[in-house]
């Protein structure tokens, strides 16, 4: 793909190691890749928490036509477009990174606890996360 | 909701599904209006332990991500340290990979098969599998100490030089008559291939846009096999296995014919261990390994799917963040969308052609 012109086009984007990262505009520039550049799978959204600069969110994008990868960052504080019209898969990677860090995304109607359950309290994999000894179930013994 | 239809739970205590996999299906009659996969009883946090240990002490844990494909993780884990330390691997110790990672794939694939006719009610095919299977278990074992959780790999090289060759060379040699033996039994069957054909059809546009990968997508017609890009291959020669069937059929006779192309992989690494070269590999001393800052990426193309480890490294001796990405947790998604419209006993066999396995589901 030509990374120039998606610079052109989505102008406050720039090229860092060997990812995009795009401040704004999510939606429309993975709907320009899959459209102008037939990226078509999205093999997967990676999600990190780098503390005070939010939680960055890395979508890889893969295309069978011209076989290359992309990968695409943006940094968010809790919520985000969904993608999941754009491709199905998406619905996978969202819910989980809902689970496990507690981004919205909004748009998707079909965001559960996936892994932790329904009334569990905080999200594991951010970094403030704390896990203490209440958290083990046999230190429960309250609700026995 | 009118009055015909209502809801069933499917698993997660059912043995058709695997594991723990539950399926909140909505009925009309034996006609499935929609499928909720709800996925998380085998959640054991392999993320979050990955931010908690070193590099070493994360080793081991990795194969269980995957019990029936154990090498491919460890594989994975190891290249992103050789990446980030920047050590090229000698051929003798590529090769080695290799036959290690093909015959893990042969007894995945096996274990499928088996697991496979079983959902469909033929019982024998199941003890055939295994009786292959084993074979390959009992050769882990000898070799690893472990039948399934191996923990072979080291970063750089291998714990020991392989050994017991004329096992692999024995393996290799009886596979094709059995696999010769199931085509007899299996794949001309009338039963199993009215309950395969047509049955589970998956687009190729379809699985693009639900992330499907591996045997699958290649048995909807797209050539995308991670292993010819590989570094790990170069030099073997092979074909990736491209069906334009789309159904259950397609994807059972990929795999069949997968495992071909292994026993293929196989015999040409065993010619050239047969030169007996010395095992020259540069280890990594794990005790004060620290990766640079850095995030390190790779991906290798495991029996279902493609199979990513991503790590960023702020210069300690754990991972910052470490991510995975497994075949199956697509597939099982994909069941919202290939369920829909088809009926209730179909339902075992369409989610079993897609060889979903749950430990790697949940992570």
């Amino acid at each position: 793909m030509n990374i120039n012109e998606f610079i052109n086009i989505f102008n406050d984007s720039e090229l860092v190691d060997n990812k995009i990262v795009i401040k704004s505009k999510l939606y429309e520039a993975v709907e320009f890749v899959k459209n102008n550049y037939s990226y078509d799978i999205l093999k997967e959204i990676i999600a990190i928490d780098n503390e005070d600069f939010g939680i960055e969110l890395i979508y890889h994008l893969y295309t069978t036509v011209d076989e290359e990868d992309l990968f695409l960052s943006i940094t968010v504080q809790n919520e985000i477009v969904s993608i999941v019209d754009l491709f199905p898969s998406a619905q996978a990677d969202e819910n989980e990174i809902y689970d496990l860090f507690g981004i919205n995304f909004i748009g998707n109607k079909n965001l559960k606890r996936l892994y932790m359950p329904e009334d569990w309290e905080g999200f594991p994999l951010r970094k403030d996360y704390v896990q203490d000894e209440t958290r083990l179930a046999w230190n429960d013994s309250d609700n026995v | 909701m009118t009055l015909t239809t209502f809801k069933l739970n499917l698993g997660p205590q059912h043995p058709s599904t695997h594991g723990v996999l539950r399926l909140l299906l909505e009925l009309d009659g034996e006609k499935i209006l929609s499928c909720e996969p709800d996925v998380g009883y085998l959640h054991r946090g392999m993320e979050k332990m990955a931010e908690k240990l070193s590099y070493i002490q994360y080793l081991p844990l990795v194969d269980r991500i995957d019990y029936l494909a154990g090498f491919f993780y460890s594989e994975l884990l190891c290249r992103i340290v050789e990446k980030a330390l920047n050590v090229e691997l000698s051929d003798k110790v590529r090769v080695i990979r290799v036959i290690l990672l093909e015959l893990n794939r042969i007894a995945s694939h096996l274990l499928w098969i088996g697991a496979f006719l079983m959902d469909l009610g033929a019982t024998s095919p199941f003890f055939y599998a295994f009786r292959e299977r084993e074979m390959i278990l009992n050769y882990f074992e000898k070799l690893t100490g472990q039948r399934m959780m191996y923990n072979y790999f080291v970063f750089g090289g291998v714990r020991k030089d392989i050994e017991f060759l004329e096992d692999i060379q024995n393996i290799i040699s009886i596979l094709p008559q059995k696999l010769n033996d199931y085509e007899k039994i299996i794949t001309e069957n009338p039963i199993f291939k009215r309950r395969c054909i047509n049955k589970g059809v998956l687009e190729k546009n379809v699985a693009l846009d639900y992330s499907i990968t591996g045997v699958n997508l290649r048995a909807s017609g797209v050539d995308f096999d991670l292993r010819k890009n590989d570094y790990l291959y170069k030099g073997f020669d092979f074909s990736s296995v491209v069906l334009e069937g789309k159904d259950a059929w397609s994807r059972y006779k990929a795999r069949i014919l997968e495992i071909k192309e292994s026993i293929k992989i196989i015999s040409q690494a065993l010619d050239y261990l047969s030169k007996n070269e010395k095992l020259e590999q540069k280890l990594i001393n794990p005790i004060n390994l620290k990766l640079d800052n850095g995030e390190y990426y790779q991906e290798i193309e495991a029996p279902r799917g493609i199979a990513s480890c991503y790590v960023k490294s702020v210069g300690e001796d754990k991972p910052y963040r470490l991510k995975w990405r497994t075949g199956s947790y697509y597939s099982v998604n994909l069941l919202r969308k290939l369920l829909v419209g088809e009926y209730l006993n179909d339902a075992i066999a369409i989610a079993g052609s897609l060889d979903i396995i749950l430990p790697e589901v949940d992570k």
